[in-house]
């Protein structure tokens, strides 16, 4: 299990962690105690605590978390970069990502990581509050102390300088994206006015004053990572808006509904298990980036290999929202929970909270068919996992016989939810596999 | 089912006068700021109530980190607020807030002080002086980081049952999501005081919980309001409260809905007079006003209405700060005795948190004759930008209008007299029982005239503070009203006429007094 529950756990388990660390350099000096931190824990802490982050930082709606992740993925992929490490730079493959600083001669690659995450996660969580910031300062303390002792001076300087560099660089690379400044948790401050808009146009569906606007109208101009713009996975339209019985809309409409009062325990299970909610849970992205990292202690993957999956998983999640939030606003389509009452049943409830903003595609669904695309060219088709992501929220642990199984039952969880009609779950998935394309173009590693 | 008023909810006419209050903070006399960083980001109470038997609401201040105060109200009737610091006993530190209550039943009111650390039961000794009765009362204050609090008489006990709200482990400051500790329920022992405490789990993370009769069958149950910023799994709570048996949860069979919210404040009343409360919640870039839906039926199954009545507190309305507000402390009471109850909410960013207003004013949101709440915090006077935390509405000097007192952290409080011109009249009455629930905890007060008006004696909610002793009613245009209390025990007390002013009531009758 990835996720555990207290601090103590935490630490016992770094202190348990592989021995292993990585060489990114032919001059590495050993390391002068067997119980500082691997490059795999220092990624697996951070990344740990980076997911309770996302859940505890208002701003972190799934869109945004998917762009931290992005860079934060690459921020440990082009730390391991250099020397005789087995990865490819990412620089001129990214949409305008320019030659990194140099690895130094020597360096150590715990230390590296360590400096970019500490720096790296407390410039993209900056906005968190006390707790998490008292969270972040004593993480890095931790890590801090423990390498320092096991490593030479001249190389922990390196290391911690090359670290540092490396994130200046991409941050400085990511303040130009377009998503970098997050204004009233993403809400526009003009509402909506129900009464202006067309029967087929979304409209407000949540009792609470501050979503009477769209979530981040204009995430669909933010620069993908690895397309040229969200418009190189543009969707066809959704079926035409009809009120008409008979209708592709109606029935589609009419699925929803009768699914509701169908709803078997699993499927109920199935739906609550994705739901993701933000402030509630590590968002859609960050339970991809959860799985990943399960996978990564079940097979005790070394750390080059994790810095890659994240930076790819990362900038597949990111450019999947990019593209699903430019064609939502392309076609601002209408809520099942809006239709249904105005046309079916008034009384109508959806087992999940709709979210607030247009239907049209289904954001897990494209974004878990891009982390599934990513993932099975990484590690291959029908690889099975455990997925105990919501372990600690009372949630039981699924498994799935492939990625694809399991980003088809996220894709299938909003229909079970009330809050996607069976267009935008496909049509979701199929804008995924188009972002997972792009991303599983790039050239990440030597070997590759 | 206790009978409900006969009148109907007419639209009398209302003074509907715009409230008004004069700050006089710099010259109050009270001096106690609520200190502390992390540990106190929550809490930072106060509790007003007579200490010394003048019937004048006096002032206990949580201290936090530092120590907390007790200051006797000296102010004269209509004049200025005035008050001077006690040397009480109760000063001690560590306090996140703090509720008054007669615990032993001896006509003297007591202090329960939630604290960082052991929590503390202190007698009242009379004349503003306390002594921890902890021990001698088998009261097991713990440690941990507690936050919340709220009594209640179960029915047939002679000493009440406590609940306590706690927090996050505070040990756990580098990780500490998932850590929150359990609540606990001191019932009485066998032999009186109290038995070893009974763990509420699974618990949540409470930052208020609150005993009441919320249904208006006559049966108490405890809300929890939690903090979703730390728990895993959770969502806000209803504990049944069997008799001699353990609290159980309700469960979504029984109607309980999952509500998951950064909740941090309770405010409960019963706004329509049709014999069950409505809540309003507080939350950040939220809030909620949670009303019973007609098909209810008994059950908890509640419509979120405060965005339709126009209840939100969910971004600063002055002062340019456009981020999302951080709500704490909410209570409704009429500060323009119109007949209607109005709603304060004291607001504060949880300590430099960027994305939610630093500049975040505190709300009063004025109810009018159809049920919507307008914004009036600005022209009133009390938006004010502090970082708020716990409140109160009282009339310290004795005019009939309420004044406020809000508690902010890392300085002393705010307080503002109610300065409003042209309000209605008022009712002011205390209520002292028989045996040992002395301040009758439970009970309904019912009221006519002008318009018909319920309301719960409840001892908990709100944000680190609490009240005892007035129960303030505003009269509209009206001269003179019936008031009757439905006493803890479901007894209907006689409905008494009344014309405006203070007044004792008792299970005999009520008797004018001049505090």
């Amino acid at each position: 299990m990835v996720l555990q529950r207290d601090a103590a756990r935490l630490r016992r388990r770094s202190l348990l962690a592989g021995l292993a660390s990585l060489p990114v350099a032919a001059a590495l000096p050993a390391r002068a105690a067997s119980s500082a931190p691997t490059p795999e824990a220092v990624l697996h802490d951070w990344y740990r605590l980076v997911l309770e982050l996302v859940r505890h930082t208002p701003i972190y709606s799934p869109p945004v978390a998917a762009r931290a992740f992005g860079y934060l993925g690459i921020i440990c992929h082009e730390s391991l970069v250099g020397g005789a490490a087995p990865l490819v730079s990412l620089a001129g493959q990214v949409g305008g990502l320019g030659a990194l600083p140099a690895a130094p001669a020597a360096s150590d690659a715990a230390s590296v990581l360590n400096a970019a995450l500490a720096a790296g996660v407390a410039r993209l969580f900056s906005h968190t509050g006390p707790t998490g910031q008292r969270a972040m300062q004593a993480m890095a303390r931790r890590m801090d102390e423990k390498l320092s002792a096991a490593t030479a001076p001249d190389v922990a300087a390196a290391s911690i300088a090359h670290g540092q560099a490396v994130v200046a660089h991409v941050l400085a690379w990511s303040e130009g994206d377009g998503g970098a400044v997050i204004e009233n948790m993403g809400f526009p401050h003009d509402t909506v006015d129900p009464a202006s808009r067309s029967p087929a146009q979304w409209v407000p569906t949540s009792r609470i004053a501050q979503q009477q606007a769209p979530l981040l109208p204009h995430w669909g101009d933010v620069r993908p990572f690895t397309l040229p713009s969200a418009a190189s996975c543009g969707l066809p339209p959704p079926p035409a808006y009809s009120e008409e019985p008979g209708s592709a809309f109606y029935l589609e409409a009419k699925e929803v509904h009768d699914a509701k009062a169908a709803l078997t325990d699993e499927q109920k299970l199935i739906a609550r298990f994705w739901s993701d909610d933000p402030m509630l849970s590590p968002t859609p992205p960050g339970h991809w980036i959860a799985i990943a990292m399960q996978i990564f202690e079940r097979d005790q993957t070394p750390a080059d290999r994790r810095a890659e999956v994240l930076a790819r998983l990362g900038m597949a999640v990111s450019d999947a929202f990019i593209c699903c939030w430019k064609s939502k606003f392309e076609y601002d389509l209408v809520r099942p929970v809006t239709y249904i009452r105005r046309v079916m049943d008034p009384k109508w409830e959806p087992l999940l909270i709709t979210p607030p903003f247009p239907e049209y595609p289904s954001g897990h669904s494209t974004q878990s068919g891009a982390a599934a695309g990513v993932l099975t060219d990484l590690f291959g088709e029908g690889f099975a996992f455990s997925d105990a992501t919501h372990e600690d929220d009372g949630l039981p642990v699924r498994n799935f016989p492939s990625f694809a199984a399991a980003a088809e039952e996220a894709a299938i969880s909003r229909l079970y939810g009330g809050i996607h009609f069976r267009a935008a779950i496909e049509q979701g998935l199929a804008q995924g596999a188009c972002v997972a394309a792009a991303v599983n173009r790039l050239t990440t590693r030597k070997d590759a | 089912m206790r009978a409900l008023l006969l009148l109907t909810l007419l639209a009398t006419p209302g003074m509907a006068q715009e409230p008004r209050f004069a700050e006089e903070t710099a010259t109050a006399g009270l001096a106690t700021p609520y200190l502390g960083d992390w540990e106190y980001m929550v809490g930072g109470g106060v509790a007003v109530f007579d200490c010394d038997g003048d019937l004048r609401d006096d002032v206990f201040l949580a201290g936090g980190a530092g120590k907390a105060g007790l200051y006797r109200n000296l102010s004269e009737t209509g004049g200025a607020l005035r008050f001077e610091a006690v040397d009480s006993g109760a000063g001690v530190e560590a306090v996140s807030g703090a509720w008054p209550l007669d615990v032993d039943g001896d006509g003297i009111t007591d202090l329960a002080l939630m604290r960082v650390g052991a929590n503390m039961l202190m007698r009242g000794l009379g004349d503003c002086r306390f002594a921890d009765a902890s021990a001698d009362w088998g009261f097991d204050g713990g440690d941990a980081w507690s936050t919340a609090f709220s009594a209640t008489w179960e029915k047939g006990a002679t000493w009440p049952t406590l609940a306590v709200g706690n927090y996050i482990d505070r040990m756990q400051d580098a990780f500490p999501w998932g850590s929150c500790t359990d609540n606990w329920l001191h019932r009485p022992g066998a032999k009186g005081g109290f038995a070893p405490p009974l763990p509420l789990t699974p618990s949540f993370c409470a930052l208020s919980i609150l005993f009441s009769d919320w249904a208006g069958t006559g049966q108490v149950d405890l809300r929890v309001s939690n903090d979703r910023e730390y728990y895993k799994g959770g969502q806000e709570q209803l504990w049944h409260l069997p008799a001699g048996q353990p609290p159980r949860l309700y469960t979504e069979a029984e109607g309980w809905k999952r509500l998951r919210i950064w909740g941090m404040g309770i405010a409960s009343r019963d706004l329509d007079a049709d014999g069950d409360t409505e809540l309003f919640l507080t939350s950040m870039a939220d809030n909620k006003l949670q009303s019973l839906t007609e098909s209810a039926n008994g059950l908890p199954d509640y419509a979120d209405v405060a965005f339709a009545r126009g209840a939100t507190a969910h971004r600063p309305y002055t002062g340019g700060d456009i981020r999302p507000s951080t709500g704490w402390h909410a209570q409704f009471d009429d500060v323009n005795n119109d007949g209607l109850d109005d709603l304060f909410i004291a607001k504060g960013n949880v300590d430099q948190m960027p994305d939610f207003a630093q500049a975040d004013p505190n709300n009063l949101l004025m109810q009018d004759d159809a049920g919507m709440f307008h914004e009036t915090g600005e022209a009133a006077g009390v938006a004010s930008m502090g970082t708020a935390r716990g409140a109160a509405l009282a009339d310290f000097n004795r005019d009939g209008l309420l004044d406020l007192i809000v508690v902010n952290r890392r300085e002393p409080p705010q307080i503002w007299r109610n300065t409003t011109e042209g309000a209605g009249a008022f009712i002011s009455v205390r209520l002292s029982d028989d045996g040992p629930n002395r301040d009758a905890v439970g009970a309904w007060i019912e009221l006519d005239t002008p318009r018909p008006q319920r309301r719960e004696v409840t001892v908990g909610g709100g944000h680190a503070s609490g009240q005892m002793g007035w129960h303030h009613f505003g009269l509209g245009a009206a001269t003179a009203t019936q008031l009757r209390v439905i006493w803890p025990d479901g007894t209907a007390g006689e409905w008494q006429d009344m014309t405006p002013g203070f007044y004792r009531l008792t299970r005999t009758g009520a008797e004018r007094v001049t505090p």
